[in-house]
């Protein structure tokens, strides 16, 4: 999801909020398509009287109760606890009084950067960081003034601290909940002054996540576990050939089985919905249900990659990135010592541990929805546009989620939990079975690259030539960014290269096909860069470099060159390793976050045991260290499952798999240590650390592999080629 | 629809019900306990996880018939208060992402701990690989695993 021409523009405002406090947010200048379509209520409301909101993200109780406002979803990225730790930082307010709650739909709440509320493409940090330190301070000063009026001294007298305001010279406090009223009458200032790094105290630390303890005893709410007075159960099923359409189905069939309510046809199939969602889904087994397969019907993964081949072969490209000479692969062939290679990148799931659901009650004039939602805007927008319904009455609520990886971007499940509850006039819990939801899964889309490079006598690379075919990426959760040529989520990682080489040129096909494709985790950068760091090793080793030293060599970049330099002392790259025993490495910069693996495995017949991992990240500073490591571990293990298992493919125009049992991932018994190391830069570079985990570690395995045997595997997964983890 | 009683987190349950109805959803729809997830249907993911009679059984293709008269513990049962071992080194080693497998993993990993206290890493890798993450949080879980072991050895030792 990479940025096009969108505002920066923000500025302070004020108005009043119901709650009868004043009430500052971004007021964010609207722009590109989504922002002129959206106009949603300004602001948050309390939703408890005895909560005094000193701006939209921070509320007050008598009682010295912080609440502080999550805008970003939570689904294991721990956003939930980062974004309003730094609220909490600035503040100066007592983490363990501090209580979180998600945020309802509104312009205050959306990442300032696409004015678009959204939880994705690893952003929510960089989007959020400096907006959520500016709030924190504003009502950390706010709070100051209002002390200070009381006491009748000078606010810079005063300081914030563990929930408490200080008056240096006379050592007098008060809480944060005796002054809170005083200070929602104070006027907001226009540029809080922010506390500077070192005087951090929660920040770049290690916190425990808000919500850990409801993970540990059963008592965390996800989609699936939201439960309304009144409620039915639904259990869909669209039709099975992506693209088709319901036919015709034996409505009384299912009537007559146990607490079955009624057969709802929507859209692109039907919903059986029951008092329990057993009752329902079983009754959907038995119902006699028949399909129009449509356009799609004999679309198979042979069929699709013959579509990808010819596109290679073919002439028709977009040229979208050239710097110096930008010479394209003949050019290079003529002119050069050239090298060109080719590389394939497989469609893949995103497998959600929890199943898509959504919980919906459509009444005649409102619509209120519950769900695991990364994408609250798009479901509120969508649902007003087909309910023909004024915008602000659908209440978007959310839970907690069950994994998301972009999948809940989209907003499919949530259109259907809302038309079946209008059918039957109930709230409504849709709930797709796990077969449903992998053969109705929005697809990464297969990726073919092919690279060229020409070369010195030296062995230094001048120029490099890239295509680059896929279908789209952002279509369905971001479409202002794409056009009938381009879309730039399918480029990334080739666009902004640190590897200095003078010539570089970029050309692109914007494949349509007959399956759904989307955002996942890694987007673009996944399969781009499994290319570009596998072809850098293969030019090495053509020149008879050490990969590390070879890349070296391309980089001036100072993050860069740090990530590298600590990844081969951290790896101990240059120690010599036991027989049969080898390393690969990959570097990119890939959601502004600097990242580098070394894989080490050895390889006996077939079977590729895996020792050991060692990633070194920059991601700017790491506000919360501890969850980010998480992530970074937990990005190895799904790049595992990328590199050798995952796989969705395609026959008759159905998804082939179907479950846990041929869609594959990464289990414990093939997860090996994996250590992460990260290196502090600068709060001015701030990036992602929730998709960048698989990126270099996929070309890292590809690249150990040949270490080790000599082999070059250039199409995942690694199962294709009969390569195992054991 | 039969009558079904059994043991639940110690207390005793009984309910009319479908007899072939996956425990699962017994669980989770019927007696309102939705810590015990849905991932798979099929026992491949181990998100629904509980214990029989003190054996890690998958819920979700257990017909609620088979635990009559017996004993069942979800992570409901394992401590409200996060005071079971398991549950403490979760905390400390903050294993979570997501978190909705995790009551699946607690749950495997009690299990095996109560059989054998002290496990070595290939014990661990034995009883766990069944129980996916899609946030990959296997190294941790494995940590806390051991982690739970002291925990439970120090309890143990101080009676």
């Amino acid at each position: 999801m990479s940025s096009q021409n969108v505002s920066r523009r923000f500025f302070l405002s004020t108005s009043i909020a119901t709650g009868g406090g004043l009430l500052i947010g971004y007021s964010l200048s609207s722009s590109g398509l989504l922002g002129e379509v959206v106009r949603a209520s300004r602001g948050s409301k309390p939703t408890a009287d005895s909560q005094i909101p000193l701006n939209a993200w921070i509320r007050i109780s008598p009682n010295d109760e912080v609440t502080l406002i999550s805008s970003q979803s939570e689904m294991g990225q721990g956003i939930m606890t980062t974004l309003p730790a730094v609220l909490a930082e600035e503040l100066g307010a007592d983490w363990t009084r501090v209580k979180v709650e998600f945020s309802t739909v509104a312009p205050a709440y959306r990442n300032p950067r696409i004015n678009w509320q959204f939880t994705g493409n690893s952003e929510s940090t960089t989007g959020f960081f400096e907006l959520m330190r500016t709030m924190g301070a504003s009502a950390r000063e706010m709070l100051l003034t209002a002390a200070a009026n009381r006491w009748r001294v000078k606010a810079e007298e005063c300081y914030a601290e563990n929930g408490r305001i200080f008056h240096k010279l006379t050592g007098r406090t008060l809480k944060f909940g005796e002054i809170a009223e005083d200070a929602a009458k104070v006027s907001p200032p226009q540029n809080p002054k922010l506390k500077p790094q070192s005087e951090w105290k929660l920040l770049g630390r290690s916190l425990p996540r808000v919500e850990l303890a409801s993970k540990l005893n059963g008592t965390a709410i996800f989609g699936l576990d939201f439960v309304l007075p009144g409620m039915v159960y639904a259990a869909a099923m669209q039709s099975p050939i992506h693209g088709g359409s319901l036919s015709s189905f034996e409505r009384e069939s299912a009537m007559n089985l146990p607490g079955v309510i009624d057969v709802v046809p929507i859209s692109n199939g039907l919903a059986v919905v029951a008092s329990q969602y057993w009752q329902a889904r079983q009754a959907l087994k038995s119902l006699k249900v028949s399909f129009d397969g449509g356009p799609n019907s004999t679309v198979s993964t042979d069929g699709l990659m013959k579509q990808y081949r010819d596109a290679l072969e073919g002439n028709s490209w977009k040229t979208v990135r050239t710097a110096g000479d930008a010479l394209g692969e003949k050019e290079i062939a003529a002119k050069h010592d050239f090298f060109s290679q080719e590389y394939e990148s497989q469609f893949m799931a995103h497998a959600t541990m929890e199943p898509m659901n959504c919980t919906a009650y459509v009444t005649n004039d409102s619509c209120t929805i519950w769900g695991p939602l990364q994408g609250p805007e798009l479901a509120k927008l969508t649902l007003a546009g087909m309910l023909k319904l004024p915008p602000e009455k659908i209440s978007v609520n959310r839970t907690l989620l069950g994994g998301g990886f972009g999948r809940r971007l989209l907003v499919d499940f949530v259109v259907q939990a809302a038309l079946v509850s209008k059918a039957v006039g109930k709230p409504v819990k849709v709930v797709w079975s796990r077969e449903e939801d992998m053969q109705h899964d929005v697809y990464r889309p297969a990726t073919l690259n092919h690279i060229t490079a020409g070369l010195d006598k030296s062995g230094k690379p001048l120029a490099i030539a890239h295509k680059v075919v896929s279908p789209s990426i952002l279509q369905f959760v971001y479409p202002p960014a794409v056009t009938e040529e381009n879309d730039p989520s399918c480029l990334e990682g080739l666009m902004e290269t640190h590897y200095e080489i003078p010539s570089q040129r970029v050309d692109f096909k914007l494949l349509k096909v007959g399956v759904p494709t989307s955002v996942l985790r890694t987007t673009g950068y996944g399969p781009n860069i499994f290319a570009v760091e596998s072809f850098i090793d293969e030019l090495a080793f053509k020149v008879k470099q050490d990969p590390y030293d070879f890349r070296r060599r391309l980089l001036k970049d100072e993050r860069s060159l740090k990530v590298l330099e600590t990844l081969v002392e951290k790896s101990e790259w240059r120690k010599p390793l036991p027989k049969g025993v080898a390393r690969g490495m990959a570097y990119t910069e890939a959601f502004r976050t600097h990242t580098a693996h070394v894989v080490e495995l050895s390889v006996k017949d077939n079977l590729i045991q895996i020792h050991r991992i060692v990633c070194v990240i920059d991601c700017g500073v790491a506000l919360d260290p501890d969850i980010t490591k998480n992530s970074i571990e937990g990005g190895a293990v799904w790049g595992l499952g990328v590199a050798f298992k995952s796989n969705i493919s395609f026959k008759d125009g159905r998804t082939v798999e179907s479950n846990f049992h041929n869609y594959q991932i990464a289990q414990m018994d093939e997860t090996p240590p994996i250590e992460v190391h990260i290196v502090n830069s600068s709060t001015k570079g701030l990036g992602g650390t929730g998709e960048v985990g698989p990126v270099t570690l996929v070309p890292a395995v590809a690249n150990a592999i040949f270490a080790a045997t000599g082999k070059r595997y250039r199409s995942l997964p690694l199962s294709r080629h009969g390569l195992k983890l054991t | 629809m039969k009558k079904v009683s059994f043991i639940l987190n110690g207390k005793s349950t009984s309910l009319e019900t479908d007899p072939d109805k996956p425990l699962l959803w017994v669980l989770r729809e019927e007696i309102g306990l939705t810590g015990t997830k849905y991932g798979c249907g099929m026992a491949i993911c181990g998100c629904c996880t509980v214990h029989l009679e003190g054996d890690a059984i998958r819920s979700c293709v257990t017909p609620v018939s088979r635990v009559e008269g017996k004993r069942v513990t979800t992570i409901e049962g394992l401590s409200a208060d996060l005071s079971h071992p398991v549950q403490r080194a979760w905390m400390e080693i903050q294993v979570p992402q997501c978190g909705y497998c995790q009551p699946g993993q607690m749950m495997s990993a009690a299990c095996l701990l109560a059989q054998n206290p002290k496990p070595t890493d290939s014990d661990i890798t034995d009883a766990m690989s069944g129980n996916l993450c899609r946030c990959g949080t296997y190294q941790r879980v494995r940590r806390a695993i051991h982690r739970a072991a002291e925990i439970g050895a120090e309890k143990g030792a101080r009676g």
